[in-house]
């Protein structure tokens, strides 16, 4: 099971948090709690996740909007990234020729200039 | 293993580790950290094995150097630069990496194949000018084991093609068939993407004396007529070294004796060795023996096979 946070222990443990500070960030859904009977719940994701918005908050001096803007961005790289993956671990269980076919047509996938 | 990250900063210079020197000024430094940030922090970095390492280096820098008061200390030799410890961090990357974050997953179930390559190149071909990167692959690797090193763990030189041999750790508790997996000991990357992993399959050595099952070590000990009638205190082999056990008074060859704790220690578990008894007789005929053995038949016994024998076909 994975183990939740209530809003008071996300601020407890994250260090720069604060209360202004978690509602501001789930106000602008930079971060979103499930949502349960005994109130919303972060899990351990979260609390990286808000490690790393207070982090770029403090030494950027970035708004909770332009912060929802950034992690969203961040998000759409992580799932590229898994995307990538699991195309990289497909090829990989190709035949050699086939891999190596889709290696060259990458080699030539060579930006157009504009 | 569970991936370290450097545990203290080391006596670098501060001010080196930003590009700074002591003439800095408090916005430089401030300006410097947050240009070396973007380029260093692992969540915005995620591709960058190395990211890590110098997002502490430079975070223990700034932290030496961005209060003026704690500045001048270390400027004037009062504190160093090798401080803090800093402990394990669990970076965003790492979960979203692990796919445990909630927010945007990605993958590739239920889409029409076509599709998923023709988003892939299109990905590929309008995005970056750096062209197609990508982790080297995982290269298979076998490797034999010494029985002692397995189960107490240990240090064992390997050399993979084309590689300079290394030292690889053994944890202890290492199972036959196991698989150690090499960070970066794999397949260079293509296009400046990070080398790949060596995955090395174990095959753990038997041992003469030893045999193992899990943490547990099984040997068999020989004792003499004697002392299996009498009792005797013996010395036993273990994986650690000799340990003194007492044979009771009347000991049946087979008898399985527990040394607690003597077994394989991995894990912050102890495990046991069971000493197997048994009883070896004289190789040359004993003629006193034979004599006494000989009156003892005649005597009444109990009949060790007379239960065994009830209940199964004759």
């Amino acid at each position: 099971m994975t183990e939740t946070y209530s809003p008071a222990q996300v601020v407890l443990q994250v260090a720069q948090l604060t209360h202004s500070r978690l509602s501001a960030f789930v106000e602008t859904e930079a971060v979103s709690p499930r949502q349960t009977a005994a109130g919303p719940r972060f899990e351990a994701a979260d609390l990286a996740r808000l490690t790393l918005l207070c982090e770029l908050e403090e030494l950027y001096g970035m708004t909770p909007e332009a912060l929802s803007v950034l992690i969203t961005v961040i998000d759409q790289m992580h799932a590229a990234r898994q995307d990538r993956r699991c195309l990289m671990a497909a090829i990989a269980q190709e035949a050699v020729e086939v891999q190596m076919r889709v290696a060259a047509i990458l080699a030539g996938a060579v930006p157009d200039p504009v | 293993m569970a991936e370290k990250t450097a545990k203290s900063t080391t006596g670098d210079d501060p001010y080196a580790a930003l590009g700074l020197t002591k003439s800095a000024s408090e916005a430089d430094i401030k300006k410097a950290y947050r240009r070396l940030v973007r380029s260093s922090h692992p969540d915005i970095n995620p591709d960058d094995p190395q990211a890590a390492a110098r997002f502490i280096r430079i975070t223990a820098a700034h932290d030496l150097l961005k209060d003026p008061a704690t500045r001048a200390r270390f400027d004037a030799g009062e504190v160093d630069a090798a401080g803090q410890d800093v402990h394990e961090r669990r970076y965003y990357r790492d979960y979203a990496d692990a796919g445990d974050a909630r927010q945007g997953r990605g993958g590739f179930s239920g889409m029409d194949p076509n599709d998923i390559f023709a988003e892939i190149f299109r990905q590929q071909a309008g995005g970056r000018a750096d062209g197609f990167a990508a982790t080297g692959r995982t290269l298979g690797f076998t490797l034999e084991v010494p029985f002692l090193d397995a189960a107490r763990g240990g240090k064992t030189r390997i050399a993979l093609p084309g590689e300079p041999p290394f030292d690889v750790s053994i944890p202890a508790g290492l199972n036959d068939g196991q698989t150690l997996r090499l960070r970066g000991k794999g397949e260079a990357g293509h296009g400046g993407g990070a080398r790949g992993d060596a995955e090395v399959n174990v095959t753990v050595q038997p041992h003469p004396v030893f045999r193992r099952e899990g943490a547990t070590i099984l040997i068999t000990l020989p004792i003499t007529l004697d002392e299996a009638i009498l009792g005797a205190k013996v010395a036993v082999p273990t994986i650690h070294g000799d340990v003194a056990l007492t044979i009771p008074k009347g000991t049946s060859s087979g008898r399985i004796m527990r040394l607690r704790g003597r077994g394989v220690r991995a894990g912050g578990a102890e495990g046991d060795q069971l000493v197997e008894l048994r009883i070896v007789l004289p190789k040359a005929e004993d003629a006193d023996l034979t004599a006494f053995m000989q009156g003892w038949r005649q005597k009444d016994h109990q009949e060790p096979r007379e239960a065994m024998l009830k209940g199964v076909p004759r």
